[in-house]
């Protein structure tokens, strides 16, 4: 008999006209005690809704609507209230996705863990709060005595995951559902909530369910695999041959779809020689905080988000700016498209002072610099249709206008993959790739030198994330702009930029060749960056061809 | 606008939406529907309703229904110029507090808490002792009254779009403040203001009526529902319907416009309350 | 935390002192000055310029504007309001009784009123898309559509004439002790909370459903948290804070609903005193309960204030 058994499992959510939308069909695998199984897929492909039912458990508007989940031998369908309530945070636990949100913000953290220890062990305040030190303690929280009275919102987000894993182990579970624990933490914090989830199922022999759309850390820690699709399991099994020798095509396009930093990508590089397109020199920006007063001055707290940051793009080439959050760097972005003023340093555009704001650059020079944003969807306006959002640069920087615009507009989806049929839509009938799409349409439409790519990938799927980056490599050979491009993703950066700058706390800690820094990195914080991003990929098979997925089509 | 035809099925917003278009109909039509004058002494004193006259007259001998057929009439007419004049201008000035902020946007918030230390009677009391009831004092108040929570709502919603990316590319483009707020912020901000003009209708019907009531709106002889249940009060013990049939008109014109506002805030998708569906 | 409160203060202060610029400017220098208004057209064709001129004199309104805002801005905070033009009364003394009734009117309806929106709201969340939700949300919106006026004379009509269990009209003197009072307070006490509890109802109950869908929530019930504790220790605290955010709109919504009921019900308060100088065009009477409500409505503000500050651990370090 296997530990846990889920059998013809379907999960359904209300939708508004009443009827019930599947999220989870059919599903079925099981799992022996002391393994470790990934569930892997992308959004919406019901990964989250099948380990939160591993509790007995769905979101408001879902319902279990079929099949069993056996936890040894047990169906815990059939079990009443209290049953349940003692499976939940006892033999079963959940480790939620963002621990900001997942802790009471008007109660004090200690109490939250002791609350769970006292539910599940049945003792009194005093023995509960001694248990809740030793659980911060076995997490590796800094002086839990002093931590246990603080509020939610007074810790980092390390330690708050930190605090949100004891809360789960309060009940000394047998089986841990962590749903994508790291994925709102920093690389760097991750490593760490990593290492300590490891060691804690080891000393806990607890089996773990792990959801996460990152192949990386779940070849890392899974011994097998779970791949979702659409509400459907497409593949499972050992995690070495599934990441190998995948069988689904789909499995393949996203193991493909990962970008990486080992591999030699067709990075853009800079045309010859030349004066640079774009120098900075010196930047420094400083959050002014709210005057409280009219009469007081704003009071500089906290460190400056740039200081005497210098970098320059050559024509053609595309620069990769990479950093953690914090790190400054959209704020660099936002200094050089002219959205804010540094308090210091200057820039130069094409051999020649650029003014700090859009404002006050001349038309021909907000032309030749453009802008992509990280959320595809906020950068449309969601009331013009997206000829009205192609049309309004072509006509201000180009006069084009009526037919022409229209057929330059089509031109544009066109060169992005996109049906011109979509020039009759708006933003919201588009998915989130697409929005995209259009949104780098939107920038190459004024016919630009300098593109700044904000996180342009980051809030997409890692397949059509792939596919955007093909895009926007041929875009910008054909065109020969230059691309600032702005990451906190190793792989991407590799992918796209043939040089680095490594950015922390507002300043440069490494400039160079980007395959030259990730391969030797000289700087020891680029060196934790860099063995963050190759975690995993020991079982990572070397499939043929990285842009395979990029061919494909958008599901 | 774009409508979910779901939400605007449920029964409540199909009551709504009736009851706003049969009094908009009565309002407008009720000189050619009345049987008669609504101040001319036609009957006997308050002769009960049935016979002649078939709602009955009030204590002058006026017919009854003709007098309510006319009751809505001007009170709309006020707070209807008062609430438009509200809301426009409160959209205007609360998009450019969000979207040039600085000592205009601290302005017009200092302005907002001073309304709102003062409930809106209290208001409309200050300014009549000084300036009287007369029908452009009434509109004007209507409309100070509702300016300031109109500013308010506005704001935030042009608040929340002020970092957006479209609003940022639109600015990076050249724009200039015009063609930013007319292209990019107010098409955004309309649903809010549709919901918010309905939603300030009902408070100002009720204001005024509760001003009319108090003797402090509109005055005689003006047919008007508020006067004539302060009128009736006075029979309440032996002629009630004198008190029931104005307080009934009100109520469902009010009654109408909030499910009007909720139906057309549910069809906008402005409704926060439902619970999210959906997600992996 | 006392930082952040102070600076709540403060503010407080400077937007009682712009109510006390509105209140004068628009009583006594937009429409020319008190005399000329309280005084019937009548009275003024009677009256020669040399009249006028010694009326204005004795009144002290032949001094510029801003001297006259100051001296009355200080003697106002000393609790001197003037005195009546047409009576020569103390306005003090002629609001003092009415305002200690009002209060008292409502601090009951807000006893009652709070309790009540909190367990419907919290009720209507709990069962939402249910029949208790069905039931309060419609109930909300007959509540706050049906004018107090309205729905008074009903109550009054329902249980002082066709069945006479309380009296139609309040008999009570203003003077009368508040035993005497609240026992003949019930029917505008139970008109103020029909009318007042919707908006209320409607912030616990929004406030409840997000708190309902929040994470902490779904973590503290995987946790196996009983649903008590969650309602009571993790759901109930954050959803009262929406309301409390917008007590100010609240507090001035039950003073005009007291207004009214006392005009109703012919309560001896503070709302029949200004309806009556709105009538006399008694300036001064106008003024001091103006100011007085505005007075209630920002402190009421500043304790709502001070209650997120002690529910929510955020809002101190703000």
């Amino acid at each position: 008999m296997s530990f846990l058994e889920v059998k013809g499992l379907g999960v359904g959510y209300r939708r508004p006209d009443g009827r019930l939308g599947p999220a989870v069909i059919d599903a079925a695998f099981s799992l022996a005690e002391g393994e470790s199984l990934g569930l892997v897929g992308e959004s919406g492909s019901g990964k989250s809704t099948l380990a939160r039912a591993l509790l007995g458990y769905c979101r408001p508007g879902g319902v279990i609507t079929s099949g069993e989940i056996l936890l040894e031998g047990e169906d815990i369908r059939k079990l009443d209230g209290a049953g349940i309530r003692r499976l939940r945070g006892g033999r079963v636990a959940f480790v939620p996705q963002n621990p900001l949100s997942s802790l009471t913000p008007h109660l004090r953290v200690g109490s939250q863990v002791a609350e769970a220890v006292r539910i599940h062990r049945r003792c009194g305040a005093e023995e509960a709060r001694q248990a809740t030190l030793e659980l911060f303690a076995a997490v590796n929280l800094p002086d839990p005595a002093a931590l246990y009275d603080r509020f939610p919102h007074e810790l980092s987000g390390g330690q708050r995951q930190r605090v949100v894993i004891s809360a789960a182990l309060a009940g000394e579970p047998r089986l841990v559902v962590l749903d994508e624990p790291t994925t709102a933490l920093d690389k760097t914090t991750e490593i760490q909530v990593l290492e300590l989830v490891r060691s804690l199922r080891d000393r806990f022999k607890a089996t773990l369910v792990y959801v996460s759309h990152d192949l990386n850390v779940v070849a890392e820690m899974c011994d097998r695999v779970l791949v979702m699709l659409q509400g459907r399991v497409v593949e499972q099994g050992a995690t070495t041959r599934v990441y190998r020798a995948p069988a689904h095509d789909y499995t393949r396009r996203l193991i493909a779809a990962v970008p990486r930093i080992d591999r030699a990508a067709q990075a853009v590089a800079p045309a010859a020689g030349g004066e640079p397109i774009l120098a900075v020199a010196d930047l420094a920006y400083r959050y002014a905080t709210r005057r409280r007063w009219p009469w007081s001055r704003g009071a500089d707290d906290g460190r400056p988000a740039l200081a005497g940051v210098s970098f320059a793009v050559a024509a053609g080439e595309t620069l990769g700016l990479v950093g953690e959050s914090g790190s400054g760097k959209s704020t660099a972005a936002a200094v050089i498209a002219g959205l804010i003023a540094p308090d210091g340093g200057n820039l130069r555009f094409a051999g020649k002072p650029l003014p700090t704001l859009a404002s006050a650059r001349d038309p021909a020079t907000r032309r030749r610099i453009q802008i992509i944003f990280q959320d595809p969807l906020s950068s449309l306006n969601p009331r013009h249709r997206i000829e009205a959002i192609l049309a309004r640069p072509l006509a201000l920087f180009h006069g084009l206008a009526g037919a022409a615009a229209r057929k330059r507009a089509g031109e544009l989806l066109g060169q992005l993959q996109l049906d011109p049929a979509f020039l009759d839509c708006y933003p919201r009938q588009l998915s989130g790739g697409q929005q995209q799409r259009v949104a780098i349409a939107r920038a190459f439409a004024a016919d630009p030198d300098l593109i700044i790519c904000d996180e342009i990938t980051s809030a997409l799927d890692v397949s059509v994330q792939a596919q955007v980056l093909e895009l926007l490599k041929s875009l910008q050979r054909r065109s020969g702009a230059a691309c600032l491009f702005i990451s906190h993703d190793l792989g991407v950066i590799a992918q796209v930029a043939a040089r680095v700058v490594v950015l922390r706390d507002g300043t440069v800690r490494e400039t160079g060749a980007t395959a030259e820094v990730f391969r030797r990195p000289a700087d020891p914080y680029t060196r934790t960056l860099v063995d963050a991003a190759t975690r995993g990929y020991a079982s990572l098979p070397d499939l043929p061809g990285t842009s395979a997925a990029a061919n494909g089509t958008e599901p | 606008m774009r409508i979910d035809p779901f939400a605007l099925r449920k029964p409540a917003a199909l009551l709504g939406l009736a009851l706003v278009a049969i009094h908009l109909v009565l309002a407008l039509f009720s000189p050619w529907i009345a049987p008669f004058d609504p101040t001319e002494l036609v009957g006997g004193r308050v002769d009960p309703p049935g016979g002649e006259f078939l709602l009955g007259t009030d204590a002058l001998g006026r017919d009854y229904l003709s007098r309510l057929l006319h009751g809505g009439r001007m009170a709309l007419f006020v707070t209807f110029t008062g609430v438009v004049a509200a809301v426009t201008a409160g959209s205007l000035a609360g998009i450019a507090a969000a979207w040039f902020g600085g000592t205009l946007d601290d302005v017009l918030m200092r302005l907002c808490d001073v309304k709102l230390a003062l409930p809106g009677i209290l208001f409309v009391s200050l300014f009549i002792t000084g300036f009287g009831e007369s029908f452009g004092v009434l509109v004007t108040l209507i409309g100070l009254v509702y300016f300031p929570g109109v500013i308010r709502i506005v704001r935030a919603q042009a608040l929340t779009q002020v970092n957006l990316g479209y609003v940022k590319a639109a600015q990076l483009r050249g724009e200039s403040a015009f063609s930013i707020i007319a292209r990019e912020i107010l098409p955004n901000t309309l649903d809010v203001v549709y919901v918010e003009f309905a939603i300030r209708m009902s408070h100002a019907v009720l204001l005024l009526s509760t001003m009319s009531y108090l003797g402090l709106g509109l005055s005689p002889p003006t047919p008007d529902w508020g006067l004539m249940v302060s009128e009736g009060v006075g029979q309440l013990a032996f002629a009630p319907w004198l008190v029931l049939f104005p307080a009934v008109f009100i109520s469902t014109l009010v009654i109408g416009l909030n499910f009007g506002a909720e139906a057309l805030a549910g069809a906008l998708g402005l409704d926060a309350s439902r619970g999210h569906v959906g997600g992996t | 935390m006392a930082r952040a409160f102070l600076r709540r203060l403060a503010l407080s202060l400077g937007v009682v002192w712009l109510v006390t610029v509105l209140v004068f400017v628009s009583t006594e220098i937009l429409p020319g000055d008190a005399l000329q208004v309280s005084l019937t057209a009548d009275e003024a064709a009677q009256m020669t310029e040399d009249d006028f001129a010694r009326r204005r004199a004795e009144l002290g309104l032949d001094r510029p504007a801003p001297a006259r805002y100051a001296g009355w801005l200080l003697a106002a905070a000393k609790g001197d309001f003037g005195t009546t033009i047409i009576g020569k009364a103390d306005v003090t003394e002629v609001i003092a009784y009415p305002l200690r009734n009002s209060v008292l009117l409502c601090l009951v309806t807000a006893l009652v009123a709070i309790p009540a929106a909190l367990a419907i709201g919290i009720a209507a969340a709990y069962w939402r898309g249910r029949a208790p939700d069905f039931a309060a949300s419609s109930g909300a919106i007959l509540g706050y559509s049906i004018p107090e006026f309205a729905s008074g004379n009903f109550l009054i009509l329902c249980f002082a004439i066709w069945v006479p269990v309380f009296p139609a009209v309040i008999t009570a003197f203003t003077k009368d002790p508040p035993s005497v009072l609240l026992g003949a307070a019930f029917l505008p006490v139970l008109t103020v909370v029909i009318g007042s509890i919707a908006h209320l109802v409607r912030l616990v109950r929004a406030g409840f459903i997000e708190a309902l869908n929040s994470d902490y929530v779904e973590r503290a019930r995987l946790a196996g948290a009983s649903r008590l504790r969650i309602i009571l220790r993790h759901a109930l605290p954050a959803s009262v804070i929406p309301a409390l955010n917008s007590a100010a709109l609240y507090v001035a919504g039950l003073l005009s609903g007291i207004i009214v009921v006392e005009k109703v019900f012919g309560y001896p308060g503070l709302g029949l005193v200004l309806i009556n100088a709105v009538e006399k065009r008694e300036v001064a009477v106008v003024q001091a309960v103006s100011l007085i409500a505005a007075v209630i409505v920002v402190a009421m503000n500043l304790l709502a204030d001070a209650a997120v500050m002690a529910l929510d651990p955020r809002a101190r370090s703000r």
